[in-house]
């Protein structure tokens, strides 16, 4: 695995409109990183499996297959950090893409310094999953924080890495309730204003992998109107 | 144009009877009508029914008459007593007879003498020709009847009352009046039936116009059955769909403009940050160009957004994002966040643990565009306040500037009311959506939004935005 260092990053930017790929690969290549450009998700897949990225960047909107299906496809065999870029906020393109495996979305248009704060916040979170306290288990459900692993009743459990972060959080003060803004403050770097709806449909995704009964959640439950917490 | 030739077609009538409405005026002429209809009846039916009576009591009175005038015949003499004979004659009641003979006029009863006969009937009877006539003696009706008997050299009349007849008639006509008055009632009560029946379809084009107006864009009056208003209910659902039409084409074009200003602006602000990374090489004419850039684009892309986000307004399709909102902490995060973070906020005690159902994202730009907007003309925000009042919370914004003129009041929550503002509230920053998209926002949480003086009363606007809420704890 690429270690995901400010240097020597690598991000993969999809985006069919040339002027805006263009634009946005000099924004980023001024931040130090090393831009990859594809014009459609073809393309895309090709570029991420002959050398995988340290954060994918994916407009939703593209010819031939669409920014949900490139995202699929590369979850299925990476937790690198994906961000979504779709055309509006309050649309369901955003529960779909976050559902389909992005870890976050930006919408048009972006600011670039906007952006380069998102892929931070994610490259940050890649690294500092790897740092943390012992092993924790509740009931089935055992979490590695140092070797990034979560096992269920035994079972080695594929996370994302936002997925992991979300876990982990929760796993560290078991049993508080945590607010969706301060989880979205502690994972995404967002504060006050982020979008909650990027934690609950994080926690869904967990609870489909960590929960025996994901409609059941025994671990990870809502504390209705104040947020989340781990069940201890 | 369109105004006026339509109310041209109702302004045909004179103006004191369009001063009454419809449903008054096809009262009135039911109405009308039917007096009009039950008087000539009644009217016949009297005239008739009088004839008729008359007629009938003078043939009966006749052949007494005739009797009489015969006994008379037979029995007068100068040797006669003529008060006997007068009194041995049969007349019914209320019957008078007068005998003249000898020149000379002898009554039964002294107050119906000769001066009580009509005194052409007398002339005539004595120049022998039999006669009957109906008078008015001292205020009653008589018919009088005088019958000359040449082989005595006398005459015989008589006198009958046709009082009874006439309080039988005036009975007639008292219940012929009544009738008619109650048919005229019932002709307008007929009539206000009929317009109500006639009018009811009207009343659903009123209910329809009413909420095209209020925004229901896809209303449509029921087909009608009936032949007649079919082309009305046609035409007013051709009317509104083209409305609909035209409001949704209008709505989608500007929201379409800015999908499509979105790639070049994305591209552009991409540009322009690379640029602007590189903004210590540049010649010095060329960074105050950036310079520009860097600022405007910001403009450029707040403006596109925001006239996104007022075409789904437009589009009907902007739908609340509810969630449970710890209202304090909103109001200071969005106050901190704002482009004026240092502005004092001053909170009601009663609220400081109140939770609200409410879009974070719209309350947050609402505070958000009125701290901006007291920025941009009130000389920046002097105080940003939260506290409850009887069935809502109220935000209010108040800023030291000069405030806002009354009569400005209502127009300055308009799209781009800047220019209509301008020399008052002038800037040339700024794009003008900002307070049409916190009305916008407010209203779609049920609440409003105004702008009155500052409560203290020191120079400056006070904006103030009240959000119903459910009582709950």
């Amino acid at each position: 695995m690429r270690q995901s260092g400010g240097v020597g990053t690598r991000i993969l930017a999809v985006e069919d409109d040339e002027r805006i790929r263009t634009a946005v690969k000099l924004a980023l290549e001024d931040e130090g990183w090393a831009v990859t450009e594809a014009a459609t998700g073809e393309d895309a897949l090709l570029a991420f499996q002959q050398e995988p990225a340290d954060v994918v960047l994916i407009d939703i909107m593209l010819p031939g297959i669409d920014g949900f299906e490139v995202c699929r496809s590369i979850r299925r065999g990476s937790d690198v950090p994906i961000v979504m870029v779709t055309a509006r906020a309050d649309t369901h393109d955003v529960v779909a893409g976050l559902e389909a495996g992005a870890d976050d979305y930006l919408t048009k248009p972006f600011a670039p310094k906007e952006l380069s704060a998102r892929i931070r916040a994610l490259l940050r979170r890649a690294r500092t999953s790897e740092v943390s306290s012992p092993h924790l288990r509740f009931g089935d459900l055992e979490i590695v924080p140092e070797e990034g692993v979560v096992r269920r009743s035994g079972r080695d459990v594929h996370l994302t890495k936002t997925e992991f972060r979300v876990l982990v959080e929760l796993a560290q003060s078991p049993g508080r309730v945590f607010s969706r803004e301060l989880l979205l403050e502690r994972i995404w770097g967002y504060g006050y204003f982020g979008d909650g709806r990027l934690v609950d449909v994080h926690v869904r995704r967990l609870r489909t992998k960590v929960e025996a009964d994901p409609a059941n959640p025994r671990h990870v439950v809502t504390v209705r109107g104040l947020g989340y917490k781990l069940r201890v | 144009m369109g105004r006026l030739s339509i109310r041209r077609l109702f302004d045909r009538r004179p103006s004191v009877t369009r001063r009454l409405g419809l449903r008054a005026r096809i009262t009135l002429a039911f109405a009308v009508g039917a007096l009009l209809l039950s008087a000539l009846l009644s009217a016949t039916t009297w005239a008739l029914t009088r004839e008729n009576l008359l007629n009938q009591r003078e043939d009966s009175a006749m052949v007494l008459v005739f009797q009489n005038a015969r006994t008379v015949q037979n029995r007068v003499s100068p040797d006669t007593d003529q008060q006997a004979l007068l009194s041995s004659l049969s007349t019914p009641q209320g019957a008078n007879p007068i005998l003249f003979y000898d020149d000379k006029y002898v009554p039964r009863t002294p107050e119906f003498g000769q001066d009580a006969l009509p005194s052409e009937l007398r002339d005539a009877v004595i120049a022998g020709r039999p006669s009957q006539m109906r008078y008015s003696l001292r205020g009653e009706m008589q018919l009088a009847v005088g019958l000359p008997i040449p082989s005595v050299d006398a005459a015989y009349f008589e006198i009958i009352s046709l009082e009874e007849l006439q309080s039988t008639l005036g009975a007639l006509g008292v219940s012929l009046v009544g009738a008619s008055l109650v048919t005229t009632l019932a002709g307008a009560a007929l009539g206000w039936w009929a317009s109500r029946r006639a009018l009811r379809p009207l009343s659903g084009v009123s209910t329809a116009a009413l909420a095209l107006a209020a925004g229901r864009l896809d209303t449509r009056l029921e087909a009608s059955e009936d032949p007649d208003l079919r082309p009305i209910t046609a035409s007013f659902n051709d009317m509104a769909q083209a409305l609909q039409d035209r409001i949704e084409q209008d709505a989608r074009f500007a929201s379409d403009v800015s999908h499509e200003l979105r790639s070049p602006l994305m591209t552009l602000a991409a540009s322009i940050e690379v640029m602007n990374n590189q903004r210590e090489d540049l010649p010095d004419r060329a960074r105050a160009a950036l310079d520009l850039m860097v600022a405007d684009i910001d403009r450029f892309q707040q403006l596109v957004e925001d006239l996104l986000e007022i075409s789904r307004f437009d589009a009907g399709v902007a739908r609340l994002e509810l969630e449970e909102v710890h209202l304090a902490e909103l109001v200071m995060q969005a106050v901190s966040h704002s482009t004026d973070a240092d502005v004092p906020i001053e909170l009601d005690a009663a609220l400081a643990g109140a939770v609200v159902h409410a879009d974070k994202r719209r309350i947050v730009r609402v505070i958000a565009n009125l701290l901006d907007n007291a920025g941009k003309y009130g000389a920046g925000a002097s105080g940003v306040s939260l506290r409850r009042v009887d069935g809502g919370i109220q935000i209010a914004v108040e800023d030291a500037g000069d405030g806002v003129l009354e009569e400005d009041r209502a127009i300055i929550f308009d799209r781009f009311s800047r220019g209509a503002l301008a020399g008052r509230r002038g800037s040339s920053d700024g794009v003008g959506l900002g307070l049409a998209l916190v009305a916008e926002h407010v209203n779609l949480h049920g609440g409003r939004v105004w702008v009155e003086d500052r409560s203290d009363g020191a120079p400056g606007a006070r904006f103030v935005v009240e959000l119903p809420v459910e009582d709950h704890e």
